[in-house]
């Protein structure tokens, strides 16, 4: 696959790109702000020195509402992105997403023991309360992970394929037990779920971003690190172990930066589905399967994108809001379908 | 000198804007949770509401107002933009992040029960009508809903002393096809209870019945309730479904009552009075 974009001319457009999509993301939503009185709040959040008579209602909305929901946008985006760049290197597969090792299911299993089940115990302690549903849909999210990977384990060596067919049957086994849990929930709760699986960044605040923002950093940091031996694992298995790179301890590192990237991006938001395949497909269309482009140019792909898709989520049906994860499959799947039949043809 | 002069300055307005809001009743109200809406328009507050949620269907003018979605799944920025004074909702309205962040902009949050017993709706219409500003009209509500209900159960009992309640059941359905049956714990369960008959699902919630399980129940009276079609087609659509109910006692009597499936959701509203005197007057037919 040549590249259409050089790498600079690409890196470009995605930060314009990108700073368009907090622009806007912080500009726009259901209550209208005159464009000057959103200049003059942002200004002062940033700390510099405007006068703020009149503007309680402007800094309101960019402070508490917009600014922590673009942050969580950009971070969940972010992580999806290169999660998906992640497991399609790991797999050589550009079919794969970031669900292949379970995440996802395992999440979503998590999710449900916390709200059918929390709705039978009862008596959750205060302080744990609204944090229950991000840390059982997180440990769920790791745990099958790390059960696809133990799965996945011979000998000292991780066979893909198998670790692949566990992550289908693992992903299944949780289907079933989300099937059984959404069968016992009452009505109540199994809208929660059904919303919860929709996936949402409606209701950000700063005391629960900043675990994800934290995890956003260190694979956003850490990922890029590895693109070489990506590059060389492109080329087969045995072709980097000859190459000098500890393959086994590269697909460690692989599994665990995905599994702890969408796990706390699931956490924070529900399940948002595509942007983990869509974004590093359309990035190596553009610019070509080098992972050290890939890689960085996917994390702004995927923020803006997933900014681009609130946007719709919030403004479409206003006062009310989509689910963001129907945005996404809606513009996801019909891309995923044109590239399919583009290499047919 | 200064500061303190200040601090006084600032207690007394404090404490006169705390009187001057005491005074002011909220004029723009959003809604969330059907029987409240319903509330709200019976005691006159229909045209201070600014929108609604998606389970506010009654009265069927609500409908033009602007949704604020689901009341579980509500958007800060969105009930925000409706500039409301006032945001009511039941314990069920959410998630508790958003609510912080209306209540954070200075929006009155008020909690009310959607709980199913007459205590539930005597605090809520106390509530309303303090926040509507006619208190009295509120507790004469409250008092003609409580003699209503009342009357009735006394009635029920009265019959229940000659002859056996009838067993019933309760279907909600779609178009007819596989259709939920209420059990215990139930709003559904509830009504059929209030209105004197004996419900024969023994589940608890909603759940599906195989077409086996359903006609070994064998109601006397079936009640059904269909979220897309409504009278006669209902009818025919949940029987043409389920041709097991056709041998049923209920079916042969001709037995089969329709229910609107809003009243099923979100507490006790207004029209229920009228809707437990329909089903026991179908359920106790000799007693006219």
């Amino acid at each position: 696959m040549n590249r259409l974009v050089k790498p600079r001319t690409l890196f470009v457009a995605l930060t314009l790109l990108c700073l368009l999509a907090i622009w806007l993301s912080l500009a726009l939503g259901p209550v209208s702000l005159p464009l000057f009185d959103t200049l003059r709040a942002g200004a002062r959040l940033i700390g510099l020195p405007v006068a703020g008579e009149g503007l309680e209602q402007a800094e309101l909305i960019l402070g508490q509402i917009r600014l922590p929901r673009t942050l969580l946008g950009l971070a969940v985006g972010a992580v999806l992105a290169l999660s998906g760049v992640a497991m399609q290197g790991l797999f050589r597969n550009p079919l794969a997403d970031p669900g292949l090792v379970g995440v996802s299911a395992g999440a979503a299993l998590g999710a449900a023991v916390a709200i059918v089940g929390g709705s039978w115990v009862g008596g959750i302690p205060e302080v744990l309360a609204p944090y229950l549903l991000s840390l059982c849909a997180f440990l769920g999210g790791l745990g099958v992970t790390a059960l696809v990977y133990r799965l996945g384990r011979h000998d000292g060596q991780t066979n893909v394929a198998t670790m692949l067919l566990a992550g289908i049957a693992l992903t299944a086994l949780a289907g079933a037990a989300v099937g059984l849990f959404t069968y016992l929930a009452d009505d109540a709760t199994l809208r929660t779920l059904t919303f919860w699986n929709l996936g949402s960044l409606n209701g950000a605040s700063y005391q629960r971003l900043w675990p994800l923002v934290l995890v956003a950093v260190l694979v956003s940091l850490w990922l890029p690190r590895r693109a070489q031996a990506l590059n060389a694992l492109l080329l087969g298995e045995s072709e980097a172990r000859h190459l000098g790179i500890e393959v086994e301890k590269l697909k460690r590192e692989l599994v665990f930066c995905t599994a702890l990237g969408v796990g706390a991006a699931v956490a924070a938001a529900g399940l948002i589905g595509f942007i983990g395949l869509v974004v590093p497909h359309l990035v190596r269309l553009l610019a070509g399967p080098d992972h050290r482009v890939l890689l960085p140019a996917s994390l702004l792909a995927g923020a803006s994108l997933l900014l681009f898709a609130d946007l719709i989520a919030r403004l479409v049906l206003a006062p009310a809001e989509l689910p963001i994860g129907i945005v996404t499959a809606f513009i996801g799947a019909p891309f995923f379908l044109y590239l399919l039949l583009r290499g047919r043809a | 000198m200064r500061p303190r002069a200040r601090l006084i300055a600032l207690c007394a307005g404090l404490v006169f804007n705390t009187l001057a809001q005491a005074e002011a009743l909220p004029q723009r109200w959003v809604s969330a949770g059907g029987a409240l809406s319903e509330w709200v328009t019976a005691l006159g507050g229909e045209q201070k509401l600014v929108g609604v949620d998606t389970t506010s269907q009654h009265p069927a003018s609500l409908k033009a107002l602007p949704s604020v979605g689901y009341q579980r799944q509500l958007s800060a920025e969105g009930v925000l933009s409706l500039r409301p004074d006032v945001l009511v909702g039941t314990e069920e309205m959410g998630p508790p992040p958003v609510l912080a962040q209306i209540r954070g902009a200075g929006v009155k949050v008020e909690l009310l029960s959607s709980k199913a017993d007459l205590g539930a709706v005597e605090g809520n219409l106390q509530k309303l009508g303090h926040l509507l500003g006619n208190e009295q009209q509120a507790r004469q509500l409250f008092a003609d809903y409580r003699q209503q209900l009342d009357a009735l159960q006394g009635k029920i009992k009265q019959l229940q002393s000659t002859q056996a309640a009838p067993g019933v059941i309760l279907l909600v359905g779609h178009a007819g096809s596989k259709p939920m049956i209420a059990g215990k714990g139930t709003s559904g369960d509830w009504l059929l209870r209030q209105a004197g008959a004996r419900n024969l699902a023994d589940n608890e919630g909603y759940k599906n019945f195989s077409v086996e399980a359903l006609a070994a129940l064998d109601p006397d009276v079936l009640v059904f309730a269909d979220r897309s079609l409504s009278g006669d087609q209902a009818l025919q659509a949940l029987l043409k479904e389920n041709p097991a109910l056709n041998a049923s006692r209920a079916a042969r009597n001709k037995r089969l009552i329709e229910l609107d499936p809003t009243l099923l959701v979100g507490g006790l509203g207004p029209r229920l009075p009228v809707t437990l005197q329909r089903l026991s007057q179908a359920f106790y037919p000799t007693a006219q």
